[in-house]
């Protein structure tokens, strides 16, 4: 490619980006995300990190569906009727032209990813009450990327294909459902997660390629055959993605890169006086519990996982806290960081009273429990588990403990604290 | 430079047949392509454009194959569908610099200059910096012959151009097509008449996908030459006069009635004589079409 069609190229970017920027949906979308944002990252205690993740996790599934509806530059070509203009001109219907279309709708779905990190972190910074990082939110803008890039690529693909509503309407459905019923999904059908970029970009790539390949057929645009292309792009869209599965499937336990973000967490975990990490997680029956419901009680905050051996006898330890300590309104919460919640539900049923059971999904890294991508664990700074945090009346964190022996100590500090006032 | 089209014929997946072996040559100068609604003349415009693969035949564009040879063809061709839109959301100067850029004409001096002529020729200097969604419906008529000027095509086809125009846009953007005929193929597809009397001097009528006329306009009218009659009538005799003639117009005067009519000889004491006209022509074409189809 020459520099003069490099220019030419990114000019179009340009304009494509402008398309998207100028209608209504993209900034009902950028306000509505915006504030879901905010909404996450000022809770009481959120360190910059952690909203920064929290932000990008909400960030990639709303950006996911907007990308998918505005994603096709065809689709939107036949809504304005542009269509004929556009492949009647000598580069409109060449590959690279698709390819470059696509580039420019990436771009303005990022800046919208940019424009709500920026949001969020203003919102952390001023209401969230700890210190303000940019580090984690440029690391977040960056590795938000690879999954709005494959959404990007899945609606642009399916809507320029088919240029109907329907398709951008199930490539959406699609989107919404994997993060949604990822508790009850093979990993290997998740490809909303940054983790899980190698799968992604072979995914997207393989759909723009195809995209590609079949837009400039003439049969697309003729009725029967038409049809005939649609079925065919829909099949080798099934093949494509079943061949990137099967290819990057990985065992449940498999080894996993530690999520950058979370990473850049680790250096601003919750310490001690300091206001501890607000959350809001799911209890056994699917309800959303928060640390903030708790406020003006003292809190026993647990992390425990089905795979560490002293996880069992640490849940027993924390129902006799609970019950010793129901005078005092103590809560004890118990938080199960695995991929699914079945322990958790296997240990509803048994009854475990005293115990306020929370799942948060974390995965494994290394062959033990050495380290989470649970948001929450790390922003505790939690390296094993079982492991425990006293948090005050106010929401503050008052003592940290680790490993099992030590959480003998969690009645002396609990005395403590409660002497104190 | 002139476009050959031999057997020429297209069947729709649906098995509607739309054009059947159609042969033509198109010199350059302003081509008419006239016909009823549902004739072919978009189907017939969309393969030469090369949107649309004919089902056998030939056409060439300047030598090129409209099958094989697209690429070469959209570089000098200039195009305006009968439907189009534009992105509403860019202004006008914009939306030329898009197309522009879909043109391949990288360099943004040289884009900017052409998009600049362009905005001249089709009378928009004036709005280039408006949202195109604030356009009048003659604005974006000029703004779709604008985009199809961009590469300075030397093949120019426009669609129903002065569809829902008002008479003075209509008037302006004939006056256009036939300034820009001058070195160029400009193929006007349209089912008005005065469209194409104004402006083509070839012309090609279309009914049902079949070619009923190809070649320059007076010899469409050379028949008509001494048959053609103006009858000064009372409403009241209108029924017998459609009886006794082949009427191609009725038209209201200040003192009744006057109706062309085409006929050997006029038995009519009121009749007179009368330059056959296009619209003639085109009614007399057409009829006599109906009648064949009435035999077989």
């Amino acid at each position: 490619m020459t520099w003069p069609e490099l220019r030419a190229s990114a000019a179009i970017i340009r304009r494509e980006h402008q398309l998207a920027c100028r209608s209504a949906a993209f900034w009902a979308m950028v306000a509505l995300g915006s504030l879901l944002a905010l909404w996450r990252a000022t809770v009481p205690g959120t360190s910059a990190a952690l909203a920064a993740y929290q932000t990008r996790q909400t960030i990639v599934l709303g950006v996911g569906v907007l990308a998918i509806f505005l994603g096709g530059a065809a689709a939107r070509d036949r809504r304005y009727a542009v269509s004929e203009l556009v492949l009647a001109k000598p580069w409109g219907s060449s590959p690279a032209l698709v390819v470059t279309r696509f580039l420019g709708v990436c771009s303005s779905l990022l800046g919208a990813t940019a424009i709500m990190l920026l949001l969020s972190g203003v919102g952390q910074g001023v209401l969230g009450g700890t210190p303000w990082r940019p580090g984690p939110y440029v690391v977040a803008l960056l590795v938000s990327a690879i999954p709005i890039g494959l959404a990007t690529a899945l609606g642009f693909s399916l809507a320029t294909l088919f240029t109907t509503p329907l398709a951008s309407g199930i490539a959406a459905l699609y989107w919404v459902v994997i993060p949604l019923t990822r508790a009850h999904l093979p990993m290997a059908f998740d490809v909303t997660l940054w983790q899980d970029w190698p799968k992604s970009l072979l995914l997207g790539a393989a759909l723009v390629s195809l995209t590609a390949a079949l837009y400039a057929r003439p049969a697309r645009r003729e009725g029967d055959s038409g049809r005939r292309a649609g079925w065919t792009a829909a099949l080798l869209f099934a093949a494509a993605l079943a061949a990137v599965l099967v290819v990057t499937a990985r065992g449940d336990d498999g080894l996993l890169e530690p999520d950058p973000v979370l990473s850049a967490m680790a250096s601003q975990v919750a310490v001690e006086d300091r206001g501890a990490p607000g959350f809001w997680l799911t209890d056994s029956e699917g309800r959303l519990v928060g640390l903030s419901d708790f406020r003006g009680r003292p809190v026993v905050l647990a992390f425990w996982g089905p795979g560490a051996p002293d996880s069992a006898s640490a849940l027993t330890l924390l129902d006799e806290v609970a019950r010793e300590f129901q005078q005092q309104e103590l809560a004890c919460i118990a938080v199960l960081l695995d991929r699914d919640a079945a322990a958790m539900r296997l240990l509803g049923r048994e009854g475990e009273d005293g115990v306020l059971l929370l799942w948060d999904r974390g995965r494994h890294f290394g062959d033990g429990m050495e380290w989470s991508d649970s948001p929450l664990a790390v922003s505790y700074g939690v390296t094993a588990v079982p492991a425990a945090f006293l948090i005050d009346q106010e929401g503050t964190l008052v003592a940290r403990l680790h490993g099992e022996s030590n959480l003998h100590r969690v009645r002396p500090a609990i005395l403590r604290l409660l002497g104190e006032r | 430079m002139q476009i050959e089209i031999r057997g020429l014929r297209k069947v729709y997946p649906g098995g509607v047949t739309a054009l059947e072996a159609v042969d033509l040559t198109i010199p350059p100068g302003v081509f008419g392509l006239l016909g009823p609604n549902g004739s072919g003349k978009t189907t017939l415009m969309r393969i030469l454009a090369t949107l649309l693969e004919p089902t056998a035949g030939e056409a060439y564009v300047d030598g090129h194959d409209v099958r094989h040879q697209k690429a070469a063809i959209r570089r000098m061709l200039g195009y305006m569908p009968q439907e189009f839109g534009f992105y509403p959301s860019l202004t006008v100067y914009e939306t030329l610099d898009y197309f522009g850029l879909l043109c391949r004409i990288n360099d943004p001096s040289e884009r900017r200059s052409r998009v600049e002529q362009s905005l001249g020729r089709a009378n928009l200097d004036e709005v280039a910096g408006r949202r195109v969604s604030t356009l009048s419906g003659g604005m974006k008529q000029r703004l779709g012959i604008a985009q199809a000027l961009l590469n300075d095509p030397s093949v120019l086809i426009v669609d129903e151009p002065t569809a829902g125009l008002d008479p003075e846009e209509r008037l302006r953007l004939r006056n256009l097509l036939v300034e820009l005929a001058a070195g160029r193929i400009v193929i006007l597809s349209t089912h008005i008449v005065s469209d194409v009397s104004v402006t083509a001097e070839r012309l090609a009528i279309l009914d049902r996908g079949r070619l009923l006329f190809a070649g320059p306009v007076t010899e469409l009218l050379a028949p008509l030459e001494g048959r053609t009659w103006i009858i000064d009538i009372e409403e009241e005799e209108l029924g017998p006069i459609r009886e006794q003639y082949f009427v191609t117009g009725v038209f209201r005067s200040a003192t009744g009635m006057q109706v062309r009519v085409i006929a050997d000889e006029m038995a009519d004491s009121r009749g007179y004589p009368a330059a056959p006209t296009l619209d003639d022509a085109y009614v007399t074409t057409m009829k006599q079409e109906a009648r064949l189809d009435d035999v077989a």
